[in-house]
């Protein structure tokens, strides 16, 4: 899972961190002259290291955008709407407020599993964010819900079941009930 | 006392007195305004692990707005308020504008109080357009006027402070001599302060963002008259404001870790090329970087989405290379004299670090993708403030009521202060850490089945919490006893 591993390479970090600050901490009970050189020295060797592990970083991960890709087609597109407080989801294009009732009322949209599913968000009123957990509760993906904007939200789902959708952009009093539901199947 | 050109900077006893008194002023305004603040945020962690469940939930969202501005600002004014004093030694920045600052910032706290707590006005602190607009019956339009008003007139006062201490810096050093042109040009004077530089550097990025955040109100002005306003240009703006103040608010802070440390260390930290090219990438940088906020936002250009990404990424090289690495060589067997004070710059630093470890990870857009609006985001957000800016300028508060009140401190007494809010500090973010990585969204009142699991992760924050607040006492009581007896 992608948030763990993220949170282990937090970790790693900060506890480096955390213990060469101990360190330098701990050598003020021996004090010396230092030789601003030496410092000077390492302080260029840590600026290549730190460069080094960023731009390494950026390689890794700037080329894997959840951002639409042109050269790929959805196999299906539901059409969704963020309103205060709840997000209706439709096989068709969702245009006015009687069909956004009937889609937040109506059966949960089916999505075949494996297949590459095109969200198209927007919102009818304040700016939402249209929140896809599992069925185990994790967070997938995730996209802003923007009055007067469509955003697209590409995702393969692996796990069949029910998702829920949680609104992650507050948006007012009932922010916190605010959900969607569709089936994986 | 001599600026750095060899002029005298004319300062009588008697205004030199009344900057004192002004800036113990603020110090002590800070102290009093932290414990409601973080009462505040006492309250909203309470709420999530269900100890109000009677009360409703626009509370909460009040209360957020509330704590999150409050905290915003005190901490901004602490940081100009700090390095307003700090300047005096190189510049005249004027005191009849610190006052004006002052007397405008009460009363937009005032306003906000109103607008949050008597009016539920809760749109959380960055008011994301069209939100304050949409109220659904919670709060009256009075209460968004109000909340207007309130950043108005705090947008005004603390826009002519920022000019004024651009002035008096612009009377003392040219542009580029502040932004440490001779150095980049490879001249080694005349000695430009890292506190001048740095506080250029910010103050300009602070401009900015205020102009920025006129347009917004604006804006929201034009809405409210039935002009449409593109919500995306709305975000972009709000984001810019917004990540500048919170940016600049935690370099000044740095700066007066550069000023004052030294003497603590028995070292020297002067300007030279790299610290000048570091501050001078970190003014190009920081106004670009804000754009990690809108990653989410799929309409926004891909190009500016990865833009946004690098621009963050390589904030940490000035960071990391040049003032993180350059506290740990200035404190790095020397002669450290620790005190409260010394020890709240290096722990700051060492937080403003570990925050920023977390931010450049959310930075990534890939991770992004499943850390945006959860718990992650305050985590790394009160890692920076909690444990880095908001300690040092205790840190400062503490250095300067001592200095002027010649009361010493108790080493038994600030180890277990430090030894508290260390451990409850960090125990209350790891909790925001931990709810992060497990899917918990941010502002949430009230945490429903699927994330039912950061109500548990509340509980054990309100625990670190109550260690923290009772460290918070400790401080205030000594640290507010020197600054009351250095103001009478």
């Amino acid at each position: 899972m992608i948030q763990m591993h993220a949170f282990y390479v937090f970790l790693g970090v900060a506890g480096l961190l955390t213990a060469v600050f101990l360190y330098v901490a701990l050598s003020t009970r021996n004090a010396r002259d230092i030789n601003i050189q030496s410092a000077y020295s390492l302080r260029k060797r840590l600026f290549f290291i730190v460069l080094a592990v960023l731009l390494l970083g950026m390689g890794m991960t700037l080329g894997k955008t959840p951002y639409p890709k042109g050269n790929e087609l959805p196999d299906k597109v539901v059409f969704v709407v963020g309103k205060q407080f709840s997000f209706a989801l439709s096989d068709a294009p969702i245009t006015n407020d009687q069909e956004y009732e009937a889609s937040t009322f109506g059966a949960p949209v089916q999505v075949p599993a494996g297949s590459l599913i095109e969200f198209r968000v927007t919102s009818f009123d304040v700016n939402h964010s249209f929140s896809v957990y599992s069925p185990d509760d994790h967070l997938l993906a995730q996209t802003q819900a923007m009055p007067g904007y469509v955003n697209r939200l590409r995702v393969r789902f692996d796990q069949p079941g029910r998702h829920y959708v949680l609104c992650l952009e507050l948006c007012g009093m009932g922010h916190h009930r605010m959900r969607g539901v569709f089936d994986v199947k | 006392m001599t600026a750095a050109t060899g002029e005298p900077v004319l300062w009588n006893e008697a205004e030199l007195a009344e900057f004192r008194r002004m800036t113990l002023v603020w110090g002590i305004t800070v102290l009093l305004l932290l414990p409601i603040l973080a009462l505040l945020g006492y309250f909203m962690r309470l709420y999530q692990s269900g100890a109000f469940s009677g009360m409703r939930a626009e509370w909460f969202y009040a209360v957020l707005t509330l704590h999150s501005l409050g905290m915003v600002g005190t901490w901004f004014v602490g940081s100009m308020a700090g390095v307003s004093y700090l300047l005096l030694k190189y510049a005249r920045p004027s005191l009849g504008v610190s006052k004006f600052a002052y007397i405008g910032t009460l009363l937009g706290v005032l306003l906000l109080i109103a607008c949050t707590l008597g009016g539920l006005f809760g749109t959380g602190w960055y008011f994301l357009y069209p939100l304050p607009l949409f109220a659904q019956g919670v709060w009256a339009p009075w209460a968004t006027f109000t909340f207007f008003l309130a950043l108005t007139i705090l947008g005004v006062c603390w826009t002519v402070w920022t000019l004024d201490m651009l002035r008096a810096i612009a009377q003392r050093y040219s542009l580029g001599a502040a932004l440490g042109l001779n150095y980049l040009a490879g001249k080694s004077g005349p000695e430009l302060p890292p506190l001048i530089l740095i506080t250029t550097v910010s103050l300009i990025v602070s401009l900015s963002g205020f102009v920025a955040a006129v347009i917004v109100i604006a804006l929201f002005a034009a809405r409210a008259l039935g002009v449409n306003v593109d919500p995306l240009l709305m975000k972009n703006l709000t984001f810019f404001f917004g990540h500048d103040l919170v940016n600049i608010t935690m370099y000044l802070g740095i700066a007066m870790v550069y000023e004052l440390l030294p003497a603590y260390a028995g070292r020297p930290w002067k300007t030279n090329r790299v610290v000048a090219l570091a501050w001078g990438a970190v003014l190009f940088l920081v106004l670009f970087a804000f754009f990690h906020h809108l990653y989410m936002d799929f309409a926004q250009p891909t190009w500016i989405q990865k833009f946004g990404q690098i621009c963050s990424y390589l904030l940490a090289v000035p960071a990391g290379v040049v003032s993180i690495f350059g506290t740990l060589a200035l404190v790095y067997a020397s002669r450290m004299k620790w005190t409260l004070a010394s020890t709240f710059f290096f722990l700051g630093i060492l937080g403003w670090g570990i925050g920023g470890i977390a931010a450049v990870i959310d930075s990534t857009v890939e991770v992004n993708f499943h850390f945006h609006n959860t718990l992650w985001v305050p985590a790394h957000f009160h890692t920076y403030y909690l444990m880095g800016v908001v300690l040092i300028i205790l840190g400062f508060i503490d250095h300067t009521g001592k200095e002027l009140s010649g009361l010493e401190e108790k080493p038994s007494l600030s180890k277990l202060t430090t030894a508290l809010l260390l451990i409850g500090g960090y125990g209350f973010l790891f909790m925001f850490y931990w709810g992060g990585v497990h899917s918990v969204p941010r502002r949430y009142a009230i945490y429903p089945r699927e994330v039912m699991q950061g109500t548990f992760y509340a509980r054990v924050a309100v625990g670190f919490i109550t260690l923290l607040l009772v460290g918070i006492l400790l401080y205030l009581w000594e640290t507010g006893r020197r600054c009351l007896k250095a103001l009478t």
